[in-house]
């Protein structure tokens, strides 16, 4: 495709009517990009399907078509016990997910809470935090042999917590939620006039009556929005039960799928493949309910269109301050101690309270980091993946962008949903299509044991993240631009090339940032496809774990957490070079 | 330049027609109007033309070039028409200057560096924007931008110049220079234009011909003065100025001529051109009413009594409302009048006889 975006600038003037003729017919590249999109994203789940409906893996001669899988999958007493795992936690973290963020939004807001502004952005950072470096962080505070955990057990000899538990994994999976309903929630407040709050207010109401009979019951479609799309996201979370589910033996049903799809006697288990069906086919439920209870794919426009408004906030009288205290603390607690304590986790030889850390400070891990193979590999092998991966992925997004809402193309209308659709499947999901789509077809040999396999199915999974931050900017851009563009003789990739991508520069920019950091993290669809040799970071950090590895992740993890704090400074430094230009 | 040809040209968005059966022809050097309020199909027509827009029916052609025949399973795509355009917001791509907006049309024709410099050089000089070449968009005002629109249109030399409301981001006093100034660019040049517009003193004054539309119909065409004095229909009359409408029975005067009766005018008002049936309506602009204050001894059909119900100043002239009679009419006047009882003239010649 980049190929395609970049085809060779103007050579030297020749003759017009076989340069016209050299060129690409329009019709003919966007149909290119419309079926690689298309086929990268539908693909997948064919195989998928299929696998689970065959009596022997697909690569194996023979095998007939059979449930057998499904009724494997329903006699294991273990499939059953991670469902209903899954079920209370997917409960209990979507309600503190729900009740938590659409408190902090509407405080953050709609009210005079002192340092309101800073909180706005600092609630929102666990979206930018690698996933396992929170999780990883937050083990070595608060886990069973936590820093924190000791302190109060040992040190003061108080009952202490079991973040092992399915309300300890409940609390970290709201953490990691609650900027999703955040940010939902501040949006259609922001969206909204705080007129009827005024007029509550000038009717005699107070700031907590008009909290609950004004302000809820208008956000109630946005509540009942990412209600449901939270609790589809813990339906498919892998990294809380890997990490913190070990110890206490909890599986839940994705980290069941990767437990018995890795240490089953048998390889490749077609029932595996039949959990994934299911999950898949409750997920898109969910997420189509949700589309119909909302407005589609609007939500992606409103999030970050405006902040605030001209209104006047609601007074906490002397809650001010302890709330805003609160707050602060909140933060603290969540985000900043677990970053600081896998730094710390990283220099020691082990996290104990029995001696000061500064005794047991050792290099090993960073060594270990520096020098062991694996581990340089999986740093080399997802920044490539975080690099190139999104530059490829951005740069086909924005193709298909334009072509979706910018085109006369014929069958541009599926573009959209097919740019929204793989960002809603669980990502486990798509690994496991993708793993049976490289085998099934024989282009799929040429990436099934290189880089290349993991790197498409990480771009397929989170392209859907680029499509959000290019198109609210796209459609932002004046149609006339287009049609002056086209009297004056442009084609359409020339007006892609010429005039829309030059001026969506920074949105691109935006897309990339938001692609390489998330690349960075993200690990589940590739933990069905990782080969030795195309180790990446998350992978590596969940099996040097499972191993009992900690110092090493820790260390990891902090090198992720970098990476990404220097690309999102880098990145917001030329955004703002951009805009100003 | 070539004529620019469209005929019998229909469209309709789901629902009532947009265009129903719209046929002009512009020809060589012309600045033809399309004038009418916003939805009567004024710009689909020239979105047609420019080929943004597809019509169901008809067929467009510029020269030798068809651009559209629906009989025919002609579309030629926007991109390879020749033509300028000058949109309602400029569309001046920000991330260029003065200089590469309009030097775009030439690249994409790919003319040698040294030819696109002297055009660009040529166009700007043109368009009294050369000191301003390596400016970006966002540092022109908007009588500056709009100009950089109008080089960028013209700089392949394109058949026909379309023209989609250009003035209406300007500021009155701005709008009224770049009208003149225009006009005399189009003149100079000798291009073919159509235009777009709302705005009755636009077209009024920079058109060759005008043609009002209505409804997706071409309600009456013909020069300014034409359009102006003999509108013709009763929409027309009203769009373009001010008017009063009598409807009365139709007479023969003393002369032979057709004049129009009513109760407030028993003598009859002398009205221009013929109109068949025993009754009609007849169109009289309120500055061509005359109107002095006192109660002249005329002779007979000579004039009215009326009285002056209200007056406003306008600056230029003063607006009165009159009643004659049941009959309240506008008049424009030079003269401040008292309220009160006033004399009233219709001169002969001045009424014309609307549908």
């Amino acid at each position: 495709m980049t190929s395609m975006i970049e085809r060779p600038a103007e050579v030297a003037a020749p003759a017009p009517a076989r340069s016209r003729a050299r060129r690409l017919p329009a019709s003919a590249g966007q149909a290119l990009v419309w079926f690689a999109v298309v086929a990268l994203v539908v693909g997948p789940f064919f195989p998928l399907v299929y696998s689970s409906l065959r009596s022997k893996p697909i690569y194996l001669p023979g095998g007939t078509f059979t449930l057998a899988a499904y009724r494997t999958l329903f006699a294991d007493p273990l499939f059953w016990t991670a469902v209903r795992n899954t079920v209370s936690f997917a409960l209990g973290t979507t309600a503190l997910a729900v009740i938590g963020g659409t408190a902090l939004a509407i405080v953050c807001a709609r009210t005079n809470l002192p340092g309101r502004k800073a909180y706005r952005l600092l609630l929102i950072a666990p979206i930018v935090i690698p996933p396992l470096g929170l999780i990883v962080g937050w083990l070595s505070i608060y886990g069973q042999g936590g820093y924190l955990t000791q302190v109060v057990s040992k040190n003061v000899h108080l009952p202490v917590w079991n973040l092992s538990s399915i309300p300890g994994m409940s609390l970290l999976g709201a953490v990691i939620t609650i900027p999703v309903v955040y940010l939902t929630v501040q949006a259609a407040l922001a969206g909204t006039d705080s007129w009827m709050e005024d007029a509550a207010r000038s009717a005699g109401a107070g700031p907590w009556r008009v909290i609950t009979r004004v302000t809820l019951p208008m956000l109630r479609q946005a509540i009942v929005n990412c209600t449901l799309l939270i609790f589809a996201l813990c339906l498919e979370i892998l990294g809380i039960p890997l990490f913190l589910g070990a110890p206490s033996n909890i599986d839940f049903y994705a980290s069941y799928l990767y437990r018995s799809w890795s240490s089953g006697a048998n390889p490749d288990p077609a029932f595996v493949s039949a959990g994934a069906v299911l999950l898949l086919v409750v997920v898109s439920g969910l997420l189509l309910l949700r589309a119909r209870l909302s407005g589609s794919e609007q939500r992606f426009i409103a999030a970050g269109a405006r902040g605030g408004g001209t209104y006047r906030p609601l007074d906490l009288g002397r809650w001010r301050w302890p709330a805003s205290i609160g707050l602060g603390a909140y933060i603290g607690i969540t985000c900043v101690i677990p970053l600081l304590g896998l730094v710390l986790m990283s220099g020691v030889k082990a996290l104990t309270t029995l001696e000061a850390p500064w005794h047991l400070f050792t290099a090993e891990n960073w060594r270990l980091v520096a020098t062991d193979p694996t581990l340089r590999r999986s740093i080399t092998n997802s920044l490539l993946i975080a690099g190139g991966g999104g530059a490829a992925t951005v740069l086909l997004v924005a193709a298909a962008t334009l072509i979706a809402h910018r085109s006369g193309f014929g069958l541009r209308r599926i573009l959209a949903p097919a740019l929204i659709y793989p960002r809603a499947v669980p990502g486990v999901i798509l690994g496991i299509g993708f793993f049976w789509t490289y085998l099934m077809f024989t282009p799929g040999a040429l990436v099934r044991n290189n880089l290349w396999g993991e790197l498409i199915a990480l771009c397929v999974r989170n392209l859907t993240l680029a499509y959000v931050v290019i198109y609210p900017s796209l459609a932002r851009i004046n149609a006339e631009f287009d049609r002056a563009a086209r009297s004056s003789g442009a084609g359409w990739w020339t007006i892609a090339r010429r005039i829309l991508l030059p001026i969506l520069r920074p949105a691109l920019l935006a897309a990339f940032v938001l692609m390489f950091i998330t690349l960075l993290g993200d690990y589940d669809p590739v933990v069905f496809l990782q080969k030795p040799g195309t180790e990446v970071l998350g992978v590596t950090m969940l099996q040097t774990w499972q191993r009992g590895v900690v110092g090493p992740v820790a260390a990891l993890a902090v090198v992720q957490v970098g990476i990404v704090a220097i690309v999102l400074l880098l990145g917001t430094r030329i955004l703002g070079r951009l805009r100003r230009a | 330049m070539p004529d620019i040809r469209i005929e019998h040209l229909s469209k309709s968005f789901s629902g009532p027609k947009v265009l129903d059966d719209v046929s002009f022809t512009v020809k060589d050097k012309e600045f033809v109007t399309l004038l009418g309020p916003s939805g009567c199909g004024k710009t689909t027509t020239l979105m047609c033309i420019a080929g943004f827009q597809t019509p169901d029916q008809g067929r467009i052609a510029c020269g030798d070039d068809t651009f559209v025949d629906r009989d025919a399973r002609v579309d030629l795509p926007a991109e390879r028409r020749n033509l300028g355009i000058v949109f309602q917001s400029y569309a001046i791509w920000p991330h260029m200057t003065v200089a590469q907006n309009v030097a775009f049309p030439l690249r994409v024709r790919r003319m040698s560096k040294p030819a696109i410099r002297a055009r660009v050089t040529e166009v700007l000089a043109l368009v009294e924007l050369s000191a301003l070449a390596d400016r970006y968009p966002h540092q022109l005002s908007g009588g500056q931008q709009q100009r950089v629109a109008l080089a960028r249109a013209i700089a392949s030399s394109p058949a026909v110049l379309l023209l989609d409301e250009p003035f209406s981001n300007l500021d009155a006093k701005l709008r009224e220079r770049a009208r003149d100034w225009l006009k005399a660019l189009q003149h100079t040049l000798g291009l073919t234009t159509i235009f777009v517009t709302h705005d009755q003193d636009e077209a009024l004054s920079m058109s060759d011909r005008i043609l009002v539309m209505n409804g997706g119909r071409i309600l009456r065409e013909g020069t300014p003065e034409e359009v102006y004095r003999q509108p013709r229909v009763r929409f027309v009359a009203e769009f373009l100025g001010q008017c009063n409408f009598l409807t009365g029975a139709i007479g023969t005067g003393p002369d032979g001529g057709e004049v129009l009766r009513t109760a407030e005018f028993s003598d009859g008002i002398k009205v221009q051109g013929r109109h068949d049936g025993p009754t009609g309506t007849i169109a009289v602009r309120p500055e061509d009413i005359e109107i002095s204050s006192g109660i002249r001894p005329g002779a007979p059909g000579m004039g009215t009594e009326a009285s002056v119900l209200h007056a406003s100043y306008l600056g230029d002239h003063y607006h009165y409302q009159v009643a004659v009679g049941a009959l309240q009419l506008s008049v424009h006047s030079q003269r401040p009048l008292a309220p009160g009882p006033v004399w009233l003239r219709i001169p002969p010649g001045v009424a014309t006889f609307v549908e």
